[in-house]
C-alpha cells in the first residue's frame, strides 16, 4: 500500500482532515461550511477514489466526527459514504462511527438521514460528550 | 433633524422591532464568517443552549449562503483576484421568545415562480414530511444552475421551529425582492 496520508488542518470553515491510509482509518473533525465546496472536498474525494481503486480490500474505518456542516458540504460527505458504500458491497469491511454530541438531537437525526441506504457499511452513531467546543 | 438623531432613529426602529443584528449592503463569504461567529458569540453570552445556536447558525449560513450565490444583484470585478459581490440584507432579532432570521435580496421575475413553487411546497410538508425530502434531495444530482447543493431551502425549512414565511414585492427592471424569514 503506497497511498500517503492526508492530512489538512482545521480553518475556522473547514474541518481537520486525517485520511490514515495505510491503517485505514478516515477522520473529519470539527465544522464544513467552506466558501467553495469543490475546492475543499475535490481533493478528498479524488485521494479516496485512488485510495479504495488501488489499495487491497483492508478493513477501513470513517469517524465523522462534525460539529456542522452546511448544505453544500452535505452532498460531498454523501458522496464520501456512497464511495465506502460501493467498497463494503464489493466486499471489503467498513465501519463508519457517527459522532454526535449528547445533546444534539439535529446530528443525530442526520446521520440516520445518511445512514437509510447504507447497507453493506456497518453504521454506528455514536454519543459523543458535549466538547464545550459551541 | 441632527445626523445623531437621524441615526438614533432608526436604531430605535431597530431595537424596538428586537433586532440584534442587521446588515445590507453587499455581502461575502468573508462578512458570512465574521456576522456568524459575532452571532454565536453573542448567543452564547446568552447561554442559549448548543443545540439552538447551531439551528441559529446553519439557518443564517444557509441564508447568507443563498443571497452570496442567487442574487439578482451583484458586482463583478478583478482587483488583484476575481471578486463577486452579491447585495442583500439579513437581519437576526428576537420576536415572542424565539430567535428570527430574516434574508431578503432582488431576484430575476423569470425565477419567481419556481422559487414560490419550491416554498410552497416546503411549507405544505410537515417535520416527517421535510425530513423524507432531504433525504430524496440528498440523493439528487444538484440542478444545473445551482452553484451549491439544491438542499439549502430544505435545511432552513428543517431547523425552523415553525413553517417559514415567504414573500415578494417588485422591484424595477424586471426584478423582485425577495424575503424569507424563519423561526428558531
Amino acid at each position: 500500500m503506497t497511498m500517503p496520508s492526508l492530512k489538512i488542518a482545521a480553518t475556522g470553515r473547514t474541518p481537520e482532515v486525517d485520511f490514515d491510509f495505510p491503517n485505514g482509518v478516515l477522520r473529519l473533525a470539527g465544522e464544513s461550511y467552506p466558501d467553495d465546496v469543490a475546492t475543499f472536498f475535490g481533493p478528498l474525494l479524488t485521494a479516496l477514489r485512488s485510495f479504495l481503486a488501488e489499495s487491497p480490500a483492508t478493513p477501513l474505518r470513517f469517524d465523522m466526527e462534525l460539529l456542522y456542516f452546511n448544505s453544500s458540504s452535505a452532498k460531498a460527505l454523501m458522496n464520501i459514504l456512497q464511495m465506502l458504500e460501493t467498497a463494503a458491497r464489493g466486499g471489503r469491511p467498513v465501519t463508519v462511527a457517527w459522532c454526535y454530541e449528547e445533546d444534539d438531537e439535529s446530528m443525530r437525526e442526520l446521520g440516520e438521514d445518511f445512514a437509510e441506504d447504507l447497507d453493506s457499511v456497518s453504521f454506528l452513531l455514536k454519543e459523543v460528550p458535549v466538547s464545550g467546543v459551541r | 433633524m441632527t445626523l445623531a438623531q437621524q441615526f438614533a432613529g432608526i436604531k430605535r426602529d431597530l431595537d424596538q422591532q428586537g433586532i440584534i443584528f442587521s446588515f445590507s449592503g453587499y455581502l461575502s463569504e468573508g462578512i458570512l464568517y465574521s456576522l456568524g461567529e459575532a452571532l454565536r458569540e453573542k448567543m452564547t453570552l446568552e447561554e442559549a443552549d448548543g443545540p439552538t445556536v447551531r439551528r441559529v447558525f446553519s439557518v443564517f449560513v444557509e441564508q447568507m449562503q443563498n443571497i452570496i450565490r442567487y442574487s439578482a444583484e451583484k458586482v463583478t470585478g478583478a482587483a488583484g483576484r476575481p471578486v463577486e459581490l452579491s447585495a442583500g440584507m439579513v437581519t437576526i432579532g428576537m420576536e415572542a421568545g424565539k430567535v428570527f432570521i430574516v434574508c431578503g435580496n432582488a431576484v430575476r421575475d423569470g425565477d419567481v415562480a419556481r422559487l414560490k413553487e419550491r416554498l410552497d411546497h416546503l411549507r405544505s410538508l410537515d417535520r416527517d414530511g421535510i425530513k423524507t425530502y432531504y433525504r430524496e434531495q440528498l440523493r439528487e444530482a444538484p440542478d444545473d444552475d445551482s452553484r451549491g447543493a439544491t438542499i439549502g431551502l430544505i435545511e432552513i425549512a428543517r431547523r425552523a421551529s415553525e413553517p417559514i414565511e415567504y414573500d415578494f414585492t417588485p422591484l424595477a427592471d424586471e426584478r423582485s425582492f425577495f424575503c424569507l424569514k424563519a423561526r428558531i
